[in-house]
């Protein structure tokens, strides 16, 4: 299964215009963050902002729905954002902790919390949201691919980051400009050429746009408490949903990118095997 | 004729240690010596030549069960030896630390002699009683130190972070709740104590010693130490007995020339009038001081400003000038002294509770029957692996070759 387990596969958006605003996609990880926020099921979680709006992600400790609506917005650069944890468990003196995370971040919390290691952090993680990921690029290679590449000045000039229908965008003055993805080929970290999770395979809930039209998300709820919390976000009129079947591209799309991973990463996974590399194990 | 009763190792205390009693016909201890037989770890070596921020990480490692009052001596003595000021919200963030630790310690020390002086049938509920009051001040030490057991948020320069406005109003509200529940312990632990001293026949003087008391300060330290006062001798030199001499692991430190002694009584006479002395009074002062941490604690949160900065900006080159940490650990006086120059610690020295306690502990058992000894050590609380330090000696008879400590 390249989706990994899940319980349910909708297209789904956040209905708050203050979240649509600003989010990447339809806003559904903000949403949730809110409402687990307001209803108390999380005092706080730990997101990769960028408070000098640079696109470097800072690992973020948030408490309130204002502080997770300006963390919202995909940087797509590594952030640390498990560090952030033991501040948000310790200083913060949260209790109940919700944490976005990118597949091998999923992972290793998930390890984490599988092992007696870390006493009193990841125990207290109430809601792991796991956002879909193809690869990700160290902060130099953004700034290639914004001056050398598309002609800014700066990377700093871009309002909005992303990568979808075969380019990576950078937004300035309200105009995209486009990079094909083969452009960016050797660009990411190398890790990532071998990572076999696309889509959070272990994370509560999990989300990214593939497979939703424009400004919707395709969400896999995976946890009870992550299908019951995404229902109740539902009920509570925070997101609104349509059936999979009924959207294009749907379903088939994120199964054939998952399944692309797999396969070329494990491709890659045999060739450093060969080399006598050592290679993380995959779950 | 004389007779020689010897326990080794002796128990429920941290560490290893070894009490050796004279006593008389009638099984009275005509002399007493108690010394450290726990293995050497070194860590004041360990720590030379390197960067200062690396004491307090490592120096917290001399012990397990009072790992808080170490790192905070460590971290004393290094911000003193780098010439910082840290600042007031760290000061209040670090004593909060302390007090919490110093109440946790005491309840550990209690379920230690519980089988002493608990009968079964309160057994269970004083257990429960430790465990509560352990389970609350140790979520303050995580929370604002990072770790209960070995922090990792008292920094070099103060503490990593503040806590938030948020936590502050939490850890506030736990130690208030926490408070009757205090109470209650502190008064089972003493009725305990009192009921079952009574019918075990421990006599009331047991214990007794008349040396100087060793505390600086009621709830936290002071960052001075007077150099001139203090002296150490060898275990050679100070036990009579040349065997014992030879087997101690821990140097003797005397302040003008004498032992003293240190630890919860010893603050409690010192500091809030406290008159009784001896095992018994050991007990009662160390339950009593639980509710001066207590107070403290909650005073230092009350205080803590959570916008206020917690950590100083400060040069790691050093004043070449011996700095001081001396803290008020649950058992006495820790002094940590280091000096860092060019960046680099090149001196660096702990003289921990227990040691200044070893000389003093063994003559306390002096004059009573040998069946009450290892109720004296106890009552002292005695923790040896940090008290233990370094000498040479030879490979094959293990005598000491060097009739001068290694400094470590
Ligand atoms: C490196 C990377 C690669 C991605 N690749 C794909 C892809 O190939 N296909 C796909 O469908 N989706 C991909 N996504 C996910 C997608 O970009 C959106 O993040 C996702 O759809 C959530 O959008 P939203 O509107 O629900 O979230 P929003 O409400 O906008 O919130 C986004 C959340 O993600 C957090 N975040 C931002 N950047 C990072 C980061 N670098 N690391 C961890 N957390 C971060 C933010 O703090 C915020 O909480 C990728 C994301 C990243 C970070
Ligand atoms: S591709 Fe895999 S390894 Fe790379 S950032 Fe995404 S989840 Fe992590
Ligand atoms: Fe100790």
């Amino acid at each position: 299964m390249p989706l990994g387990t899940y319980k349910e596969a909708l297209s789904a958006r956040s209905t708050d215009s203050k979240i649509l605003d600003v989010s990447q996609d339809g806003g559904i990880v903000s949403a949730l963050l809110c409402y687990a926020l307001d209803e108390g099921i999380i005092e706080g979680a730990v997101v990769a902002g960028t408070p000098d709006e640079d696109w470097r992600p800072i690992p973020t400790v948030v408490t309130s729905a204002d502080e997770v609506i300006a963390a919202a917005g995909t940087k797509y650069s590594m952030s640390p954002t498990l560090s952030a944890l033991k501040e948000a468990t310790r200083q913060y003196g949260l209790e109940k902790v919700g944490v976005v995370a990118t597949p091998c971040q999923t992972q290793g919390l998930r390890k984490a919390q599988a092992y007696p290691f870390t006493r009193f952090v990841v125990d207290k993680i109430k809601l792991l949201i796991g956002i879909y990921c193809m690869e990700n690029f160290p902060m130099a290679s953004l700034d290639t691919f914004a001056t050398a590449k598309l002609g800014f000045d700066s990377l700093t000039d871009a309002t909005k980051m992303d990568i979808g229908k075969g380019k990576f965008w950078l937004t300035k003055d309200g105009e995209d400009s486009g990079l094909a993805i083969k452009e960016t080929h050797g660009y990411e970290q190398a890790g990532c050429n071998i990572c076999m999770d696309y889509v959070a395979e272990w994370a509560d809930v999990s989300t990214g746009s593939v497979g939703s039209p424009d400004g919707w998300s395709t969400v896999l709820t995976r946890t009870d408490d992550g299908d019951s919390i995404f229902k109740a976000a539902v009920d509570a009129g925070l997101i609104e949903t349509k059936p999979m079947d009924d959207v294009k591209p749907g379903l088939p799309l994120l199964e054939k990118l998952a399944k692309g991973k797999k396969d070329k990463n494990g491709k890659e996974r045999e060739n450093r095997a060969k080399l006598g590399l050592p290679l993380p194990v995959e779950y | 004729m004389k007779d020689r009763v010897v326990i080794s190792p002796t128990t429920r205390q941290e560490g290893h240690a070894e009490l050796v009693m004279e006593v008389d016909d009638e099984g009275i201890v005509t002399k007493g010596m108690y010394f450290s037989i726990t293995p050497v770890r070194g860590l004041e070596k360990m720590v030379l030549s390197k960067a200062p921020e690396t004491a307090p990480v490592l120096c917290q490692r001399i012990c397990g069960v009072c790992p808080i009052p170490h790192t905070l001596a460590s971290a004393e003595a290094i911000d003193q030896a780098l010439g910082i000021e840290i600042p007031k919200a760290a000061r209040l963030l670090r004593e909060a630390t302390l007090a919490a630790h110093n109440i946790n310690s005491a309840a550990i020390h209690h379920f230690l002699v519980a089988p002493d002086f608990v009968p079964e049938e309160l057994f269970a509920t004083a257990v429960d009683s430790v465990s509560n009051i352990r389970k609350n001040v140790q979520y303050v030490v995580d929370m604002i130190a990072g770790e209960g057991i070995h922090p990792s948020d008292i920094r070099v320069g103060g503490m990593a972070r503040n806590i938030t406005p948020f936590t502050k109003e939490r850890l506030i509200e736990r130690m208030t709740a926490l408070k009757s529940d205090l109470e209650a312990h502190i008064e089972l632990i003493k009725n305990c104590v009192a009921e079952s001293a009574e019918k075990m026949g421990i006599p009331k003087d047991l214990g007794v010693v008349n040396q100087p008391l060793l505390a600086v300060h009621p709830t936290y330290g002071v960052n001075e130490f007077d150099m001139d006062a203090f002296s150490e001798v060898l275990p050679e030199a100070w036990y009579d007995d040349p065997e014992v001499g030879k087997r101690g692991c821990s140097v003797i430190p005397l302040i003008n020339g004498t032992n003293v002694e240190t630890g919860p009584r010893a603050r409690m006479e010192k500091f809030q009038g406290f008159k009784d002395k001896g095992v018994i009074a050991q007990h009662v002062a160390r339950a009593d001081e639980m509710l001066k941490n207590y107070d403290a604690c909650l005073e230092a949160l009350d205080a803590i400003d959570p916008a206020a900065s917690a950590r100083a900006d400060y040069d790691p080159r050093g004043t070449g000038e011996l700095g001081f940490g001396i803290i008020e650990g649950p058992r006495g006086t820790n002094a940590h002294m280091a000096k860092v120059e060019d960046g680099k610690i090149k001196f660096y020295s702990a003289i921990v509770p227990t040691t200044w306690n070893i000389p003093t502990m063994g003559p306390a058992t002096e004059g009573f029957h040998h069946e009450f000894g290892p109720h004296v050590i106890r009552a002292y609380d005695p923790c040896l692996s940090c008290a233990t330090h370094v000498m040479v000696v030879d490979d094959e008879d293990k005598s000491i070759l060097k009739n001068e400590m290694v400094r470590i």
